[in-house]
């Protein structure tokens, strides 16, 4: 009765869309880059339909790393869908965590981030990168 | 045609650095955007705020970009809607993002309601209705309401708007987000 695991899910990044990597094997969705695509909920529509399917069907625990340097007001709404799923996992007592990173330099990032935090009672790690170069 | 020397004065004269007239399309605010980064980039801007203006221009040409192409329009609404105009800009020590779009009558009484309310606010008012708004469902406006939220946040100054009816039965809105 078992389903069939999930895919890896690899897509590429463009200029206004995340590259997002999902392996069901390292349980880690991660995304990074800027987010404002043209059709914003489209965009996150398989994600969220991963994460859900990651969580009914595997029992492994899920990080969800997020690397992302800008976010639209839409794709904020999209977010709060994937961290909703994520937090009601967690108060199922599945072991799920995620960890945000951001650019030391910028407070905006740091800002967003902790705004999110305040909502969600998971493991959520705010850490910040060192600028590359 | 309009004579672009003048033309151009007239826009540097008032600390006009980048603008964009016609139809906005998702590659246009994409290489626009681009733009406005590397500027300010170059002017060595503060992190923060260089991604506060930026984040202003987002949410300023989506939703414009959003409301053309909403399901509701005929193909000759959106061809008159189509027709958007974005400045960036320096007033003083703050840049200014300004756009302007026609909409409909309808439209511009909502955007009128939504940008008082939104006026009477300070900051942490603003929020509280920002995470109201970001748990919401989406409305038949695909989210404009946070675009208009988020700009306020990123303001140092209540935003201006202005609402001028034309002869074609729209109203022309435009709207200025001092950062």
């Amino acid at each position: 009765m078992t389903e069939p695991s999930l895919d890896i899910m690899d897509i590429p990044a463009t200029v206004s869309s995340p590259q997002v990597r999902a392996d069901p094997g390292q349980g880690l969705i991660c995304l990074a880059g800027e987010s404002y695509p043209e059709n914003t909920f489209e965009f996150y529509r398989p994600i969220t339909e991963w994460l859900a399917a990651f969580l009914q069907r595997d029992e492994r625990p899920l990080t969800l790393e997020i690397r992302l340097t800008y976010l639209n007001t839409s794709s904020v709404k999209c977010l709060i869908d994937l961290l909703d799923e994520l937090e009601e996992a967690h108060h199922a007592g599945r072991r799920v965590a995620l960890n945000w990173y951001y650019d030391l330099e910028d407070d905006r990032a740091m800002e967003l981030a902790e705004e999110f935090k305040e909502d969600l009672t998971l493991p959520f790690a705010i850490i910040p990168l060192q600028r590359q170069g | 045609m309009p004579n672009l020397h003048d033309l151009r004065g007239t826009l540097s004269s008032q600390g006009a650095l980048i603008c964009f007239n016609g139809p906005f399309t998702h590659g246009i605010i994409e290489e626009l955007g681009k733009a406005v980064r590397k500027y300010l980039e170059i002017e060595e801007v503060q992190k923060s705020a260089l991604m506060d203006v930026f984040s202003v221009y987002i949410e300023a040409t989506q939703n414009v970009s959003n409301y053309v192409t909403r399901d509701q329009w005929t193909a000759d609404e959106r061809l008159r809607l189509n027709a958007g105009i974005i400045v960036i800009g320096h007033e003083g020590d703050h840049y200014v993002v300004q756009s302007g779009n026609p909409v409909q009558a309808p439209d511009a009484e909502l955007l009128r309601q939504r940008l008082d309310r939104l006026g009477a606010l300070d900051k942490p008012g603003l929020k509280a209705l920002y995470k109201e708004q970001m748990r919401s469902k989406r409305g038949p406006d695909g989210g404009a309401g946070l675009g208009l939220i988020e700009m306020a946040r990123k303001a140092s100054a209540p935003l201006e708007y202005s609402l001028v009816p034309d002869q074609a039965g729209l109203t022309f809105f435009s709207l200025k987000v001092i950062v």
